[in-house]
């Protein structure tokens, strides 16, 4: 169980890295950007303003809200001269051999739509031609619909929401654990450099400050994950309203977020674990290669990545159950396939022993590290101690 | 509390750090620990504090009828050789953290610290953080974070390391304070002048192995080579001529008529005196104390390794 101390150690760990004002201001000054942003693309938006278009005589089509089609009684000399001069046109338009010129002051976005526009008249002109009524090109411009039927009954599609869900685990888990990654190093090492770690022997065992350790980072790292979502969140909301789009969360399916949350905590306490194991044995962080050892806890994610596509292959099987990695693979195949009740909670309680292990190995390669003073241990040693029954 | 050490004994990589070393410390004593760097004080704090297991020997710890085979950490008050806080942490924070590690309440803490506070006049610097402190202030910080929790016994490994002569005193009228208030006591430290002041026993280490023990008389007993007698003739005395004595160990030349006589083991004082007077009349005879500096000095020189001999 977590001692009362391990609770201490942790609050002090989460309080020592998480500078609340720092915090804030970075929050609104992300949301600031993003507002400035939208502001920008709202305000620059062409397809709002309208355009005035000078056409050939005998050229006929018909206005749009954004473009108003002209035939000026001018050459088309001095249309180009106003072109050039002021603000009589946007473009002027001549016909060629192949079809149509559009003479314009400098490239924009509107211009795109305008070769829409007039893509849609010569294509209506054409049906015309042809005796084709509206309705009739209307059917013929209209995509055919293909709809895939999967003989997998819990495979719920390759490119549907719910990969955007497991992508987005993935990617928070990323977050997460590259925050614990830097924390616990900092911490850890950080302690021994500034010769704490002895004082503290005296007062809490090695188990109870690697747990408060432990536990601190990951809430840290908890933290990091929850404000992410929650950026992310309101970026899809930010951008569906300057999109004219109503707010739609229905891809977010809440039973698979329900999952992710466990898993995630238990993923990012079994990392915490490790990574508290591999900075106890650093004497000197500036003099040891055994910091980046760390970074094998983005494994997982690269290798659930690699496989998001098969959800029901055996890459993803195997690793949705191996406890080291089912933190992340778990939840994505979750998202992607439907699955019994069992699997993910045998995957879990799998998981959950794993942390139990690791926390303990931990604690005694903390306990280790610190009785051998100026020398850091070999990997030999290292693993000598997980293996060991001594903790305290 | 009280501690029996039995023929402790550690050994790192080939070094025998501590070689059967046995001793007591009663309730509410000072006890020093004395010796050179390398001589293996830290090692045995170490193992009292449960840092390190003896490799033989035993550890008896005694505290209201309960027995332990190391201090156990409620009870332990610990200054460590290698020692630091948090230097971006205030006073208070810093103090706070490791009392509530303690098991103290967030008030019962703070009116702790307010005792200690005033004690090394610290209260208007509470909220300074660490790094702003010079080095002697951080240290009294570290002492404070030591008995905040009122401990039984109290380990400081070189209270006195890095502190001036005045900051000195303080930790002195510190250790005073700690024993007043029933908490037994535990130091290391090279500054003799400071525990001669204040330990009741002590124990003199080199090389792993005790060289004296017990209290300040009991170890000037020890070593009876010690006595000195400082005296003058009335007339010039050659140095052969007191060298040929054979009361006399050693003798030192302070001025043209005065001299630093150290007695030899198998001779007594009255014995001594006879001879002298034999070379001529005694102007003034002083009977000279050894301080602790002086026998810690002999007794070391006795205990230097010797060097290899060359092949």
């Amino acid at each position: 169980m977590i001692s009362r101390q391990s609770l201490i150690v942790a609050r002090w760990e989460f309080l020592r890295f998480f500078k609340w004002k720092q915090q804030l201001v970075s929050y609104l000054l992300m949301l600031g950007v993003m507002a400035a942003v939208a502001l920008w693309s709202f305000f620059t938006d062409e397809s709002r303003h309208q355009y005035r278009i000078a056409v050939p005589a005998g050229f006929s089509i018909d206005n749009t809200e954004q473009f108003q089609f002209q035939r000026p009684s001018i050459s088309l000399e001095a249309q180009l001269a106003q072109l050039q001069s002021d603000e009589s046109w946007h473009a002027v338009l001549t016909r060629s051999d192949s079809g149509l010129v559009i003479h314009t002051q400098s490239g924009k976005k509107w211009l795109s739509q305008l070769e829409q526009v007039l893509q849609q008249h010569y294509r209506k002109q054409a049906a015309v031609g042809m005796g084709l009524t509206d309705e009739q090109l209307a059917q013929l411009e209209q995509p055919v619909a293909i709809d895939t039927q999967y003989l997998d009954q819990s495979y719920k599609g390759k490119d549907r929401p719910e990969k955007m869900i497991a992508l987005g685990a993935l990617i928070l888990l990323f977050i997460g654990l590259t925050t614990a990654f830097g924390q616990v190093l900092m911490s850890i090492t950080g302690e021994k450099q500034q010769r704490v770690t002895e004082q503290l022997y005296a007062i809490l065992t090695p188990q109870q400050w690697m747990d408060g350790k432990v536990l601190g980072h990951s809430f840290s790292a908890l933290k990091a994950m929850f404000t992410s979502a929650l950026v992310m969140l309101l970026t899809f909301a930010v951008v569906s309203v300057f999109a004219d789009k109503s707010i739609d969360l229905a891809w977010l399916d809440i039973s698979v977020v329900l999952w992710l949350i466990p898993f995630a905590l238990l993923g990012v306490v079994l990392c915490a674990s490790f990574m508290g194991a591999i900075a106890a044995s650093i004497d000197d962080p500036n003099n040891s290669g055994k910091g980046a050892v760390m970074m094998i806890t983005w494994l997982p994610m690269l290798f659930t990545y690699l496989v998001i596509d098969s959800p029901n292959g055996w890459g993803m099987t195997l690793l949705s159950y191996l406890p080291l990695t089912s933190f992340a693979a778990m939840p994505v195949k979750l998202a992607m396939v439907e699955l019994a009740w069992w699997q993910p909670l045998l995957s879990l309680l799998l998981l959950l022993a794993t942390v139990w292990w690791m926390r303990r190995v931990a604690g005694r390669v903390f306990l280790r590290g610190m009785q051998l003073y100026g020398k850091e241990p070999s990997w030999g040693e290292i693993v000598r101690w997980a293996l060991s029954n001594k903790a305290d | 509390m009280q501690l029996i050490v039995t023929a402790i004994g550690k050994a790192y990589a080939n070094v025998q750090a501590v070689d059967k070393v046995s001793f007591q410390i009663n309730s509410g004593d000072i006890f020093a620990l004395l010796g050179p760097n390398g001589a293996g004080k830290s090692s045995i704090i170490r193992m009292l504090v449960g840092m390190t297991k003896p490799d033989s020997g035993s550890i008896l710890v005694s505290y209201q009828d309960q027995h332990f085979d190391h201090v156990p950490r409620r009870l332990l008050g610990y200054l460590p050789e290698d020692r630091g806080l948090y230097p971006d942490k205030s006073i208070e924070k810093n103090l706070l953290y490791l009392a509530q590690l303690h098991g103290l309440s967030k008030s019962q803490a703070l009116s702790e610290m307010a005792v200690w506070l005033d004690v090394f006049e610290l209260t208007e610097r509470r909220h300074d953080e660490l790094k702003q402190l010079s080095k002697g202030n951080q240290q009294k910080v570290q002492l404070i974070a030591a008995v905040l929790h009122k401990p039984a016994l109290v380990i400081l490994d070189e209270p006195f390391s890095g502190l001036d002569p005045i900051n000195q005193e303080k930790v002195v009228q510190f250790l005073r304070e700690l024993k007043a208030r029933g908490m037994t006591v535990i130091l290391s430290a090279h500054q003799m002048a400071m525990v001669e002041k204040l330990a009741d026993h002590m124990l003199l280490m080199a090389q792993g192995r005790v060289v004296l023990a017990g209290t300040l008389e009991q170890i000037r007993a020890q070593s009876q080579n010690q006595r000195q007698l400082k005296v003058a003739f009335s007339q010039p005395v050659a140095e052969a001529q007191l060298a040929a004595l054979s009361s006399i160990s050693s003798a030192e030349q302070v001025s043209q008529q005065h001299w630093l006589l150290s007695l030899s083991e198998l001779h007594s004082v009255s014995q001594c005196l006879q001879q002298l007077l034999a070379l001529g009349e005694l102007t003034q005879v002083e009977m000279q104390t050894a301080d602790l500096h002086q026998l810690y000095l002999t007794a070391m020189a006795k205990h230097q390794p010797k060097p290899e001999a060359v092949a």
